[in-house]
C-alpha cells in the first residue's frame, strides 16, 4: 500500500514543497525513513510511531518505508512528523488520501500525540500558495502565522485527536473546523496587528538638536549613522527612538520580515510590533556567527532579524574586530551568505547601521578637565573601527553632554510622528528620483552616481571646492557629502543642492576628520 | 685644556664623537678626561693603565669598544648631522654657561642664532584646546616677531608651538629626546621636515639613539638653556614641563606661566608658578614688551614687525555676532545654539542656518571644526 502527502521544507530563506511518501508492504519488519534527512527528522520515526499507538493506530508488522522527496535536499527540522503521520494513516487505511492531495502538513508531533510549534510556518504558507496548494495543517501555536497568507487555507491542531479529525472529515467539514478558534487567533495577529503603544518617542529627547537632525538624515536617506558622544548624552536614546521616524513596513516588507522572524523562531517577539521596522541591537560580545547567522543548521542573525529595520550596535569599540568585519559584505549586498560544507544560504540583510560609541576610552574626550587619554590612546581606540565600515558609513555625529538648562528650560524635541512625515516625503522625493533603478535612497548612491543624481550648479561646486581648499573635507569624502546634501535638499524640498545643505553635509562629515587624522 | 685650530679640531672630530658616544661614562667624567689628556684622541687612545686611576673596569672596556663608531664619523656629514662637542667654536654660547652642559650636541638643520631672541615654549602633550589655542597663537605670534622658538618637539604644546612658529615663517628649534635622525612622535613627520627647513633638530644623544623614556627630563635642560626666557603654556601639577622650569631657574632663566581657570587640571601647574612668582604672560604682544624691557633689553637689532597678519576677509553682521559667542573651547551646534537663543540678533536662525553660518567662518580663517566642535582659531 503507498501513499503520498505534502510537507513544508526550509531552506535558508527559501520554502518548498516535499512529498512525504509512505509505503507498506510485505517483508522483513521494518521502519527505514530516507531522503537527505537530518538527525531530527530521522528521529521522527520513533516520534510518529509512538504518538500513533497512544491514539490507538499500532502500525501493521510489514516493512514501512518513507522517502522525503525531492531525496538530494538535506531536509531538517521537526515539521515533518505531521505528514508522515498523514501518510502512514493513509497507507492503513484509515483515511481516503483522495480528498488530501491538495493538502500539506506541518508539525512537530510529542509522543502524547500532542501537536508541538514548529519555526517557519509563514514562509511555508507562501510556497505552498505557490505550488497551488490550497490547504495547510499546522500546530495551533502557529495557526494566526499561516493565516496572514491569503489563498490558502491554514487549520491549526492543537493535538493527534484534532488532527485524525481533520483527516477523517469530509472536505465540506474541514473548511468549518476549528472556526471558532481561528477568530481568537485572528485577533492576535500573527504578521498583522497593531502598532505596540507606548513605543520610545523622539519628544523625550531634549536638546540634543543636531543629534536628532542627524538621526533625522539618515532615516530619510538610508544613511548609516555613528553617533560618538561621553556617557550620557543620549546616544541609546536617539538610536532607540530611529525605528519610530522610519515610514511602516509596507505589505510586502512586512511579509519578509514576518518570514525570518518565522524561520528563526521569534516570531512571537514582533507579534506586538509588526507595523513598525524591527530594532535590534545585540550586545557587543556577540559571536561573528551571531551577527551573521550559522550554526549546524544555519538560522538567520541579528543582521537579518535587522532587515528593513534598524542594527544598532551599542559601544561599537567594544565589539571584536572580527564581529565587525562581518557587516561589511552585508552592508554592501544587502544580504548575508553562509557558506557551510553542505551547502550556502542566503538570507537577506537590508538593514541600516546606527553605531554608537564613546570618543576615547574614557568617555570624556574633548573635555580635558575628565579625560586624561593622550592621543595614542584615543587614535587607537577609535582605530578599532576599520577603515572600510567607516567608509560605508557616511554621518558621523558627535553629542555632547546633555546641559541641566536643556531638561529644564529646554524645549521638549518634535514628536516621532513630526519627523517621520518628513522623511516619508523626503523619501517619496528619491523613489521619484530613482524610479525603477537599481537604487532607492540617497545612501545607496555608489562613487559616479552620486555625482549623476546629485548634480551641483556653478556656484555651488566652487563653494564645495573651497571647502576643500580649506582642508574641511577629504578627497575620499567628496561622494558622501554630495549624498548627505542630497538627502538634505529632500528633507528641504528642494531639487537643487544649496550651499546651505552642503553646508550641514560638511559637518556632519566633519566628525570622520575625528578617526582619520592626518589624512 | 688648549683651544685646538681648525685643522687640528677636524682631525680631533671623530674621536670626540667615539668619546661622547660612550654611554657608561658621564659628562663630567668626559671632561675631566679632556682636560687631563689634553684632547680627545689622547683620551680614546690611551692605555688601560693610564685610564685606570680615573674609570672602571667597565668603563674603559665601553669606550674602548667605541673604536668602531670613531670611524662612522664621516657619516654624520651624509646624513647632514653636524656634530660639536662643547669646545667647538660653534657650540651655542647659552648652552656654555649652564651646570651640566652636554658634551657634545648633535644638529640636523641649523643652530639657533646667537645673535637673536629665543625663547622656550613648552607645555603639556594632552592638552586642551585652550593649550592648543594658546601654543598657536603665542608660537605664531611670536616667531614674527623674529623670535626664535624652542622646545622638546612633543605632542601638545611643543609642536603645536613649533608649527605655528614655521608655518608664520618665523624659525624654530626642537631638542629631542633620541637621535636627531629619528622622527619621534612618528605623528611629526610633516612637522620635522618643515622645521629642517626654517630651524633645526637638536640632541644630545648621538643619531640612531631611540626615544626611551629616561632620555626625556635630562634634554629639557637644553630647552632652557637654549632660551633667554620659559614660557609655560598648560601644565598638570606634576608634569614634565615643570622638570624643565626648574632647570631654568637652576640656569637663571626668566619664567614665564599663562594663567588658567583654577577648575582645570592643565592649568595647576601655570597657576602654582604664577603663585611662585613667575612673571604672568597674558598675550604674545604683553610678553613681547616685557621680556624686550627685561631680557633682551639692550639687544641689538629692532624687533621685526609681525609680517603675518593676513588680509582677514570681512563678515557679515550674523558672522561677527556668531563669532562673538564662541570660545577657544570646544563647542558643540548645540552648546552654540543655546547662546544663540539668548542673542537677540540669532535668535531665530535655525540649525541648518547655523550650520551654514559657521562654515563660513571656518573658510574665512575664523573658526575651526574639530570633530563635531567649533573652536575658535
Amino acid at each position: 500500500m503507498f501513499s503520498s502527502m505534502y510537507a513544508g521544507g526550509i531552506a535558508g530563506m527559501k520554502a518548498y514543497p516535499v512529498r512525504v511518501e509512505v509505503d507498506i508492504s510485505r517483508g522483513l519488519p521494518g521502519f527505514e525513513l530516507v531522503g537527505s534527512l537530518g538527525k531530527e527528522v530521522r528521529e521522527g520515526k520513533e516520534r510518529v510511531q509512538i504518538a500513533l499507538k497512544n491514539a490507538g493506530f499500532s502500525l501493521p508488522v510489514a516493512r514501512i518505508t518513507v522517502n522525503l522527496s525531492p531525496a538530494d535536499i538535506q531536509k531538517e527540522g521537526t515539521g515533518y512528523d505531521l505528514a508522515i503521520a498523514a501518510g502512514l494513516l493513509a497507507c492503513m487505511g484509515t483515511i481516503d488520501p483522495g480528498s488530501l492531495a491538495e493538502t500539506a502538513f506541518l508539525g512537530e508531533l510529542a509522543l502524547d500525540g500532542e501537536v508541538r510549534r514548529v519555526n517557519g510556518v509563514l514562509p511555508v504558507a507562501l510556497a505552498m500558495r505557490e505550488a497551488g496548494i490550497r490547504n495547510l495543517v499546522v500546530p495551533a501555536e502557529n495557526a494566526a502565522e499561516g493565516e496572514s497568507v491569503s489563498g490558502i487555507r491554514v487549520t491549526g491542531v492543537e493535538n493527534m485527536k484534532e488532527f485524525l479529525t481533520y483527516l477523517q472529515a469530509g472536505p465540506e467539514e474541514r473548511s468549518r473546523l476549528f472556526s471558532e478558534r481561528r477568530e481568537g487567533a485572528r485577533q492576535g495577529g500573527g504578521a498583522g496587528g497593531q502598532e505596540k503603544r507606548g513605543t520610545p518617542d523622539f519628544s523625550d529627547v531634549y536638546g540634543q538638536e543636531s543629534a536628532r537632525r542627524a538621526a533625522e538624515i539618515a532615516a530619510a536617506g538610508f544613511h548609516h549613522l555613528l553617533l560618538a558622544g561621553p556617557p550620557g548624552a543620549g546616544k541609546t536614546m536617539i538610536a532607540s527612538r530611529m525605528a519610530g521616524i522610519l515610514p511602516p513596513l509596507t505589505d510586502g516588507e512586512r511579509m519578509e520580515v514576518a518570514s525570518i522572524y518565522s524561520i528563526a523562531g521569534k516570531l512571537e517577539e514582533r507579534k506586538a510590533g509588526s507595523f513598525t521596522r524591527p530594532f535590534v541591537a545585540p550586545h557587543h560580545t556577540v559571536s561573528p556567527q551571531g551577527l551573521a547567522g550559522g550554526g549546524r543548521l544555519p538560522r538567520p542573525g541579528m543582521l537579518s532579524l535587522a532587515h528593513r529595520g534598524i542594527l544598532f550596535l551599542d559601544e561599537m569599540a567594544e565589539f571584536s574586530s572580527e564581529t565587525l568585519e562581518v557587516l561589511r559584505q552585508p552592508m554592501e549586498d544587502k544580504t548575508v551568505r553562509i557558506v557551510r560544507s553542505r551547502g550556502s544560504w542566503t538570507y537577506p540583510a537590508d538593514f541600516m547601521l546606527v553605531g554608537a560609541m564613546n570618543p576615547c576610552p574614557c568617555g570624556y574626550y574633548p573635555d580635558r578637565n575628565r579625560c586624561g587619554c593622550s592621543d595614542t590612546q584615543i587614535r587607537r581606540y577609535l582605530s578599532r573601527i576599520s577603515g572600510p565600515i567607516l567608509d560605508r558609513i557616511d554621518i558621523v555625529a558627535e553629542t555632547a553632554a546633555v546641559q541641566l538648562k536643556d531638561l529644564r528650560g529646554g524645549e521638549k524635541g518634535e514628536s516621532s510622528a513630526a519627523v517621520r512625515k518628513r522623511v516619508e516625503e523626503a523619501r517619496q522625493r528619491q523613489k521619484l528620483r530613482f524610479g525603477n533603478g537599481p537604487y532607492r535612497f540617497n545612501g545607496e548612491l555608489s562613487g559616479r552616481d552620486a555625482e549623476r543624481y546629485c548634480a551641483l550648479g556653478t556656484g555651488e561646486r566652487r563653494f564645495l571646492e573651497r571647502v576643500f581648499e580649506a582642508g574641511e573635507m577629504s578627497l575620499r569624502a567628496y561622494h558622501k557629502v554630495l549624498k548627505l546634501a542630497r538627502t538634505i535638499a529632500d528633507l528641504d524640498g528642494e531639487e537643487t543642492i544649496g550651499t546651505r545643505h552642503l553646508s550641514e553635509a560638511v559637518y556632519y562629515n566633519g566628525g570622520r576628520k575625528q578617526f582619520w587624522k592626518g589624512e | 685644556m688648549e683651544r685646538f685650530s681648525d685643522g687640528e679640531m677636524e682631525a680631533q672630530q671623530p674621536y670626540a664623537y667615539w668619546l661622547d658616544g660612550t654611554e657608561k661614562i658621564s659628562g663630567a667624567v668626559k671632561r675631566k678626561l679632556l682636560s687631563l689628556f689634553g684632547s680627545p684622541e689622547e683620551v680614546c687612545l690611551a692605555k688601560k693603565e693610564r685610564l685606570a686611576p680615573f674609570l672602571t673596569d667597565v668603563q674603559i672596556q665601553a669606550l674602548k669598544a667605541g673604536k668602531a663608531r670613531g670611524e662612522e664619523y664621516y657619516r654624520l656629514s651624509e646624513e647632514g648631522i653636524a656634530f660639536y662637542p662643547f669646545y667647538h667654536p660653534r657650540y651655542p654660547e647659552r648652552l656654555s654657561h649652564i651646570p651640566d652642559r652636554p658634551f657634545g650636541l648633535y644638529v640636523k638643520g641649523r643652530l639657533p642664532e646667537e645673535k637673536k631672541r629665543s625663547l622656550a615654549v613648552v607645555g603639556a602633550r594632552n592638552c586642551s584646546e585652550y593649550g592648543r589655542y594658546l601654543a598657536e597663537s603665542f608660537g605664531r605670534e611670536l616667531a614674527g616677531a623674529g623670535v626664535q622658538i624652542v622646545s622638546g618637539f612633543a605632542r601638545g604644546v611643543d609642536g603645536l608651538a613649533q608649527e605655528a612658529a614655521v608655518r608664520a615663517g618665523g624659525s624654530s628649534f626642537g631638542v629631542l629626546g633620541c637621535g636627531v635622525d629619528i622622527c619621534y612622535p612618528s605623528s611629526h613627520g610633516r612637522l620635522y621636515v618643515e622645521i629642517l627647513e626654517k630651524g633645526g633638530l637638536l640632541s644630545s644623544y648621538p643619531p640612531k639613539t631611540p626615544p626611551l623614556s629616561f632620555h626625556f627630563p635630562p634634554r629639557n635642560r637644553i630647552i632652557s638653556g637654549l632660551a633667554d626666557a620659559v614660557l609655560v603654556i598648560e601644565a598638570r601639577e606634576k608634569s614634565g614641563t615643570l622638570i624643565t622650569v626648574d632647570m631654568a631657574l637652576e640656569q637663571g632663566r626668566e619664567v614665564y606661566a599663562v594663567p588658567g581657570r583654577i577648575t582645570d587640571r592643565l592649568s595647576d601647574g601655570c597657576n602654582r608658578l604664577l603663585r611662585q612668582g613667575a612673571g604672568a604672560a597674558l598675550s604674545p604682544a604683553q610678553l613681547l614688551a616685557e621680556l624686550e624691557q627685561s631680557v633682551w633689553r639692550g639687544m641689538g637689532g629692532a624687533v621685526e614687525r609681525d609680517k603675518t597678519e593676513r588680509g582677514k576677509e570681512a563678515l557679515s553682521e550674523e558672522e561677527a555676532a556668531l563669532l562673538e559667542l564662541l570660545e577657544v573651547t570646544p563647542l558643540s551646534p548645540d552648546g552654540i545654539r543655546l547662546r544663540m537663543k539668548e542673542s537677540r540678533t540669532l535668535r531665530d536662525i535655525s540649525l541648518p542656518d547655523t550650520m551654514e553660518l559657521l562654515l563660513g567662518l571656518v573658510l574665512k580663517g575664523r573658526i575651526r571644526q574639530t570633530g563635531g566642535f567649533y573652536v575658535r582659531i
